[in-house]
C-alpha cells in the first residue's frame, strides 16, 4: 500500500502529471484505491500486480475471443481494453464506429453488437465494476460496492440514441441511460481460459485432435458444475458426457469412438482425466494439481534438455522419479559413464535443478565421519527458480525491444511517413511512376534494410515474450494449485 | 593439520577419491574473477514458434500499442494542466483529490502573487536599483544575485500558495504532519523547485 504522500515528490514529475497518471491507471484497472483508515478524506493507492502483468496477454485474449465467437465480439473486447472501464453503450458505440471504418460495405447494427455484448457477459469474460455507493458523491474518496448477482447482469441499452449518433458521425456518445453501469475485462476468466487452452493442446498432442475436441467439451461441463477456486473439479458422470457429445455438433469420429477416447485420455499418464468412482457409468473429474504438476515437470524437462543435453535430462528425470538417489546409483541406473555423470550432476546442482540432502552416519568419535549424500529434486523450489529466470528473460526481451525501438525512433518514423505517403500516392491513379520511384529513393536502401532488420528483431522479441509468458503461466498455475491442495 | 586429529591423527576427514579426482589428476580450477555477465550459450536455443496464432498476436500487439500511444491516455510531459475535460476518465469514480487541478490554485494564487509582487516592486525600487548597480559592477556575481532575486520572488509565490493551500487542504497537511513524514515540509520549503518544474527533465521516456 502506498500512501498518497508518495506523490509529493515533484522533483521528477509535476504534481499534475502524477495525478493524471494515477487517474489513468485506476481507469485501466492497474491501481485501486480505498479510504485511509485514519482519515476518510485521504485515499491510499495500491497496485494490482496481476493486472499489470496481464497487459502482455491482451493479444492472446483477443485471439481467443476471435476463435470462440467472432469479429464483432473481438472488436467489443478491443474497445473495452482500450478504454479500460466503460459503459455498455459506450463500448457498443465505439465498436460500431470502428467496424464501419474498416468495412464500408457492411454496417453492423448496434442491436447485433448488443447481443454480442450479452454473449460476452454471459460467459463471464467481462464483468461489472463496483458501482458508487449511495452517498458516495459526498465523500472525498468514493466507496464502490457490488453484489454477487449483479456482476454479469447486462442492463437495458437504448439502441435508438446510439444509432442516431452513429448516423451523425459523432465521435462521442453523449449521456445515456446506463452510463453508471461500468464494465471491465475479467482477468480471472481469461486466465482460466488460457489454462484450458493449454490442457486441450496437451490432450491433442498426447492422443489426437479428436481427443482434444472431446476434452474441450468435458472441460466446459466441468466449468459449469464446479467452483473455480477448488483444486479439483466436481465429478461428472459418463452419461452426462455422452449426452453432451451427442447434443454438440461433434465430428462423426468422436461420436463413434467416444468411449475409446475417454478411456485413452483417462489412462494416459498425464492425468488429464481422473476416475474417482464408477457410479453413473463412471465418474470423471480433473485434479488440477496433478495435471499441472505433470505439465510443470514436462516444462522443466525440456528446459534441462535444451540447456544441458539429453544425458543431463536422464539424470534429472531419474532423480525426480526416484525421489532420493546417491551418486553411484545415479550413474548406474542412468547408464552414463562415471565422469560424465559427475559432471552433469554438478552442473545441475550448480543451477539449482538438483538439491542435496546429507545424512550423517557417524558412529564413533574416532573414525572420520561418513555421510550419505543424496540428490533429490525439490519441485516447488526448482519451479520457483525457473519462474524467476523466466521473468528475467521476459524482462530482458522487453527492455531490449524498447531500447532498439527508441534508438532508431527517428529512422522508424521517417520510414512510416514514407510508407503512408506512398500509400496515398498509389491510391491516386494520376501520379506518374517516376514520382513514386523518386519518393521511395529518398530513403537509402541500406536504411531500408536496417528498418527491415529492426522490425524483424522486434517481432522475434515479441514472440519470445509470448512464449516466455506461456511457460510462466504453467509454472505459476502449478505453484498456485500446489498451495491450494494443502 | 599435523597433530590435531584424534586417534591416529593422520587421516583427513574425507577420502580424496570421494571428491571425484584420481590421485594424479589436477584439482579444480580456482576461480579468480566473478563469472562473466553474459556467459556464452553452449546450445543454440530452439527456434520460435511461428504459427497462425503467433502471427495474429504480432499484428495485434503492434496495433494495440499504437492505439494506446495515440490515445489521450498516453501522458506526455508538456500537457496543458487543465486536464479534467481532456482525459476520458470516469472522474466521478475517483478520489476527489485527483480531480483537483493545480492551475485552479495557481490561477487564484497568481492574482494574489502579482498584486503582492507589484506592491513589493513599487515599494522597494531602491533595493532593486542597488542590486542592478551591483550587477553592473560584478559580472561574475550576476548569477548569484539573479538567483537570490528569484528566490525572493519564489518565496513570495510559495508563501501565497501556502496560505491558499492551508485553506483548502488543511486537513491533509495536518494528517501529513501527524504521520511523521517530512514530505509536507520538503514540498513547500524549496522555492526553486517551483520554477524548475518545466525545465528539461530528462528521464528519457521510452516510446515505441
Amino acid at each position: 500500500m502506498e500512501k498518497l504522500s508518495a506523490k509529493s515528490d515533484p522533483i521528477y514529475l509535476g504534481e499534475a502529471i502524477v495525478k493524471k497518471a494515477l487517474a489513468v491507471m485506476i481507469q485501466h484497472n492497474l491501481v485501486k484505491f480505498q479510504a485511509s483508515e485514519r482519515n476518510n478524506n485521504v485515499a491510499e493507492y495500491s497496485m494490482m500486480h496481476h493486472n499489470v502483468y496481464c497487459l502482455i496477454r491482451y493479444p492472446k485474449y483477443l485471439y481467443m475471443i476471435k476463435r470462440i465467437y467472432g469479429t464483432s465480439e473481438e472488436i467489443l473486447l478491443e474497445i473495452l481494453l482500450n478504454l479500460g472501464q466503460a459503459s455498455a453503450s459506450n463500448v457498443i458505440f465505439h465498436s460500431a464506429n470502428r467496424l464501419n471504418e474498416a468495412n464500408d460495405s457492411e454496417v453492423l447494427s448496434p442491436s447485433a453488437l448488443h447481443q454480442s455484448f450479452q454473449r460476452l457477459a454471459q460467459d463471464n469474460f467481462i464483468i461489472r465494476c463496483p458501482k458508487l455507493a449511495e452517498n458516495a458523491t459526498l465523500l472525498k474518496v468514493p466507496t464502490l460496492e457490488i453484489e454477487e448477482k449483479e456482476k454479469f447482469a447486462v442492463p437495458n441499452v437504448e439502441i435508438e440514441p446510439i444509432a442516431r449518433m452513429l448516423k451523425e458521425k459523432a465521435t462521442q456518445l453523449g449521456g445515456h441511460c446506463d452510463s453508471e453501469i461500468i464494465w471491465r475485462v475479467n482477468h480471472e476468466r481469461f486466465d482460466i481460459e488460457l489454462r484450458n487452452v493449454i490442457l486441450v493442446n496437451a490432450a491433442a498432442r498426447r492422443v489426437d485432435t479428436t481427443a482434444g475436441e472431446l476434452y474441450h467439451l468435458i472441460l466446459k461441463l466441468w466449468r459449469e458444475s464446479s467452483n473455480p477456486d477448488s483444486p479439483a473439479t466436481t465429478p461428472v458422470s459418463y452419461n452426462v458426457i455422452k449426452d453432451a457429445v451427442r447434443k454438440n455438433d461433434s465430428s462423426p469420429i468422436l461420436l463413434e469412438h467416444f468411449d475409446h477416447y475417454l478411456r485413452v485420455l483417462h489412462e494416459d499418464s498425464a492425468g488429464l482425466i481422473d476416475k474417482p468412482g464408477d457410479a453413473g457409468g463412471g465418474q470423471f473429474n480433473l485434479d488440477y494439481s496433478k495435471v499441472f504438476e505433470n505439465l510443470a515437470c514436462a516444462s522443466l524437462d525440456s528446459i534441462v534438455l535444451e540447456r544441458f543435453g539429453s544425458k543431463a535430462l536422464r539424470l534429472f528425470r531419474l532423480t525426480r522419479i526416484q525421489k532420493f538417489m546417491e551418486q553411484d546409483q545415479m550413474q548406474n541406473v542412468a547408464m552414463i559413464p562415471a565422469k560424465e555423470a559427475k559432471m552433469f550432476t554438478y552442473k545441475l546442482l550448480e543451477h539449482n535443478f538438483l538439491q542435496i540432502k546429507e545424512l550423517k552416519k557417524g558412529t564413533s568419535n574416532f573414525a572420520p565421519v561418513k555421510s550419505f549424500i543424496l540428490y533429490h529434486v525439490d519441485l516447488p523450489q526448482v519451479v520457483r527458480t525457473v519462474l524467476e529466470a523466466s521473468y528475467k528473460g521476459l524482462f530482458n526481451a522487453m527492455v531490449r525491444q524498447m531500447h532498439d525501438l527508441t534508438e532508431n525512433k527517428r529512422l522508424l518514423e521517417k520510414h512510416a511517413m514514407l510508407e503512408s505517403m506512398l500509400e496515398r500516392l498509389k491510391g491516386d491513379d494520376g501520379v506518374p511512376e517516376e514520382e513514386i520511384a523518386e519518393l521511395s529513393d529518398t530513403m537509402h536502401p541500406a536504411e531500408k534494410s536496417l528498418v527491415e532488420k529492426i522490425h524483424l528483431m522486434s517481432d522475434n522479441l515479441t514472440l519470445g515474450q509470448t512464449q516466455a509468458d506461456e511457460t510462466i503461466l504453467i509454472l505459476e498455475s502449478y505453484l498456485k494449485f500446489k498451495s491450494k491442495e494443502l | 593439520m599435523g597433530g590435531r586429529g584424534r586417534g591416529r591423527g593422520n587421516a583427513v576427514s574425507f577420502n580424496i577419491e570421494q571428491l571425484g579426482f584420481g590421485r594424479g589428476e589436477a584439482g579444480p580450477v580456482s576461480v579468480t574473477q566473478p563469472p562473466p555477465l553474459f556467459p556464452s550459450l553452449e546450445n543454440r536455443p530452439l527456434p520460435l514458434i511461428k504459427d497462425v496464432e503467433n502471427e495474429y498476436i504480432l499484428v495485434t500487439q503492434k496495433d494495440l500499442s499504437t492505439r494506446m500511444r495515440n490515445s489521450p491516455f498516453y501522458l506526455k510531459k508538456s500537457e496543458n494542466p487543465s486536464y479534467e475535460k481532456e482525459l476520458p476518465v470516469l472522474w466521478n469514480r475517483m478520489p476527489a483529490e485527483l480531480r483537483e487541478t493545480l492551475p485552479k490554485r495557481i490561477a487564484t494564487g497568481n492574482s494574489k502573487v502579482t498584486l503582492n509582487a507589484k506592491k513589493k516592486k513599487v515599494e522597494d525600487p531602491d533595493k532593486i536599483f542597488a542590486k542592478l548597480e551591483k550587477k553592473e559592477r560584478n559580472e561574475s556575481e550576476v548569477e548569484e544575485d539573479g538567483d537570490g532575486k528569484e528566490d525572493e520572488d519564489d518565496q513570495d509565490k510559495s508563501d501565497d500558495e501556502k496560505v491558499e493551500n492551508e485553506d483548502d487542504v488543511k486537513e491533509d497537511l495536518d494528517d501529513e504532519m501527524d504521520d511523521d513524514t517530512d514530505y509536507a515540509n520538503n514540498y513547500f520549503e524549496n522555492g526553486e523547485a517551483y520554477l524548475e518544474d518545466e525545465e528539461g527533465q530528462d528521464d528519457g521516456e521510452a516510446q515505441f
